[in-house]
């Protein structure tokens, strides 16, 4: 059981509203992912959950208790960190059994427990080194297993990927996917990185100062974004958008295309323009196009290797059924 | 090879000064203290300059050990140093605790924390035995004054002063004394050290890593599991400092000691150094090689102590 409610709830820091009055629930077993650019608030809402911070006005609420006023440690949830924050004196064996200890679990009772964790996370060569002597990846297994150990309600993870490199970065988004889709847990997922929420998340936050801009499946962002905002975060590379005439001719006051959503064609497209980085993938060919009288900079995605280098004309099509439209205020127009 | 010739070069004079500056006194030490060396002797004028034709071999150390005072010294150097040691580490992790937290005035309470350690050791040693400890003029000798006759007030109270009558009339503490006068040292010393203990912790303190207590805080550690399990072992290597850097300087006390008692009853291996230095100097050096030896022991056995038990 998991189910996370929170009704009204606001945070200032002194005079600062820093997350204006929110509402937003998050399901029994959902992987939800907070995600916006730094400085959004997605990390003071997720310490708000865990009670790190005090809620300035509001309730939050797990499995229809209020918890607002409960302390971190007996809301029963736990938190990943984005430095792992390990107890570095202690062995890992030591760092995983920590909570139990705390908790006054049998010796033998934590030992089961140990090994279980250890056993799922490939640990179990390193449960008595000390966290120095663990690569970024094997200090992130610990700091989940310890997480695991606490048989928690939901688990939240505050940017737990951001100090590994790319590879592992990878990885270890599968690793805990897959985590996920074995256990059933509720999670809840702090993140910058759009891609990481787009393939891991059942739900996903959209959050801008404090606010939240969109909650939906990533797909049903990817197809219906509610705003601009959202449409310029959520899918990579960026959706191109378009204002002046070409938009008004759509009668919308800015228009949005993906990459992915404009064809090459040989000629007599409905726009053209000149190639200026392309970027050649293999898979994928990335185009970044000039002078074609719509934006400084036009992106398009074709698939496979398309010959076309620096300075030549490309000609394009965009998808008009993949044409999204907004208002003056930035709202989607139906 | 000529590439590593100048730096070596370069560095030879610090390197020989430093190797003069240790080697010398050392080497004098170990040489006098294995000859028979006085200032002054009428019988055997002889031994008043130092030359290998006064060899005395080991006779200096059988001499010192000897010594009516000698153990006494070495006990009474363990039992000081120790004490204050103690004292200082448990009353500097606890106020370095307490003003870690953010309070109105922490800057000016944090510079008064540290006042006492810029006190000179003989006026500290003046100021407290003198002005607080004294059994009639001191702080001491006025407070105990004041308790009895507070109590003498409540005897002749109707009901409850049977219950007072009771009650021993309190007589302070003269610390010139033989017994007490070590006590003296190591409060006057607790005192101005503590603060060095205080500035060390208080340093450290503040780099530790505040994800590492909210992730305590999750797994349901309290305040004094935080403290035990994450502050304390942070504060190991601090400790460890301020333990080896307060043997050094207190094995060597002397001021206080010649303050408080004029070392009556109360020497430490310094004091006893310089007792036998007013005449017998070979003695004094086979002391100090001694207090040498006692110090390495000392300092190897201190930093294994705090290594086994904090590191975990």
């Amino acid at each position: 059981m998991g189910r996370i409610q929170l009704e009204n709830v606001t945070k200032s820091f002194g005079e600062t509203q820093v997350i204006p009055p929110l509402n937003l629930t998050i399901e029994d077993g959902e992987f939800a992912v907070f995600v916006g650019p730094s400085g959004c608030g997605k990390s003071t809402l997720l310490r708000l959950i865990a009670g790190l911070e005090d809620t300035t006005s509001g309730n939050i609420s797990i499995d229809g208790e209020d918890m607002t006023q409960v302390s971190p440690s007996k809301r029963g949830l736990a938190m990943v960190f984005q430095t792992y924050a390990l107890y570095p004196h202690m062995t890992v064996r030591k760092n995983i059994a920590f909570p139990m200890r705390m908790a006054g679990l049998s010796d033998a009772e934590q030992e089961k427990r140990i090994m279980a964790a250890a056993e799922s996370l490939n640990l179990v060569d390193y449960l008595d080194r000390k966290p120095a002597q663990l690569s970024g990846g094997q200090r992130q297994r610990v700091a989940i297993g310890r997480a695991i150990v606490r048989d928690p309600k939901a688990f939240l993870f505050d940017e737990p990927l951001s100090n590994l490199d790319a590879a592992l970065r990878v990885g270890m988004r599968i690793e805990i996917t897959e985590m996920h889709a074995r256990m059933g847990t509720t999670m809840i997922y702090v993140t910058h990185d759009q891609v990481e929420a787009m393939t891991m998340a059942d739900k996903i936050v959209v959050l801008q100062a404090g606010v939240i801009e969109q909650v939906g499946s990533p797909l049903d962002l990817y197809r219906n974004p509610r705003n601009l905002f959202v449409a310029g975060f959520i899918g990579s590379p960026k959706m191109n958008l378009i204002e002046g005439s070409e938009a008004t001719k759509h009668n919308a006051t800015t228009i949005g295309i993906r990459p992915e959503h404009i064809d090459v064609v040989p000629d007599s497209g409905t726009w053209s323009g000149k190639v200026g980085v392309a970027e050649h993938l293999g898979s994928d060919t990335f185009f970044h196009v000039h002078e074609t009288g719509l934006t400084e900079t036009l992106t398009v995605r074709a698939v496979g290797d398309v010959a076309l280098k620096h300075g030549d004309t490309i000609h394009l099509s965009p998808r008009l059924e993949e044409l999204h439209r907004f208002d003056a205020q930035g709202m989607r127009l139906s | 090879m000529s590439d590593r010739r100048l730096p070596r070069l370069l560095q030879s004079p610090a390197v020989v000064l430093l190797l003069v500056w240790m080697l010398i006194p050392l080497g004098m030490t170990l040489y006098f203290s294995f000859i028979r060396y006085v200032l002054n002797n009428l019988r055997r004028p002889e031994w008043t300059t130092p030359s290998l034709s006064n060899w005395r071999g080991l006779g200096n150390y059988e001499f010192v050990w000897g010594n009516k005072d000698f153990l006494l010294a070495i006990q009474n150097s363990l039992l000081i140093v120790c004490s204050i040691l103690f004292l200082t580490v448990i009353l500097g992790i606890l106020i370095a605790v307490l003003i870690n937290k953010a309070f109105a005035g922490r800057g000016i309470v944090r510079v008064l924390l540290i006042s006492p350690f810029f006190v000179m050791p003989a006026v500290n040693a003046v100021l407290w035995i003198n002005m607080i400890l004294d059994p009639v003029l001191g702080l001491q000798g006025l407070a105990v004054a004041g308790i009895n006759e507070l109590i003498d007030g409540l005897r002749t109270m109707p009901l409850l002063g049977g219950f007072f009558n009771l009650w021993p009339e309190l007589t302070p503490i003269s610390f010139r004394a033989t017994q007490t006068s070590a006590y003296a040292v190591i409060i006057m010393v607790t005192w101005q050290w503590t603060p060095f203990a205080v500035l060390i912790f208080m340093t450290s303190l503040q780099s530790e890593d505040q994800q590492q207590k909210e992730a305590a805080i999750l797994d349901g550690a309290g305040a004094w599991n935080q403290f035990r399990f994450l502050t304390l072992p942070h504060l190991a290597r601090p400790i460890a400092i301020v333990v080896m850097i307060q043997a050094i300087f207190h094995l060597s006390l002397y001021a206080e000691i010649e303050i408080v008692s004029r070392g009556n009853g109360n020497k430490n291996l310094p004091y006893l150094i310089g007792e036998f230095a007013n005449n017998n100097i070979g003695a004094a050096s086979a002391t100090g090689i001694y207090a040498v030896i006692l110090a390495n022991i000392v300092a190897i056995f201190l930093l294994r102590m705090i290594g086994k038990t904090l590191m975990e």
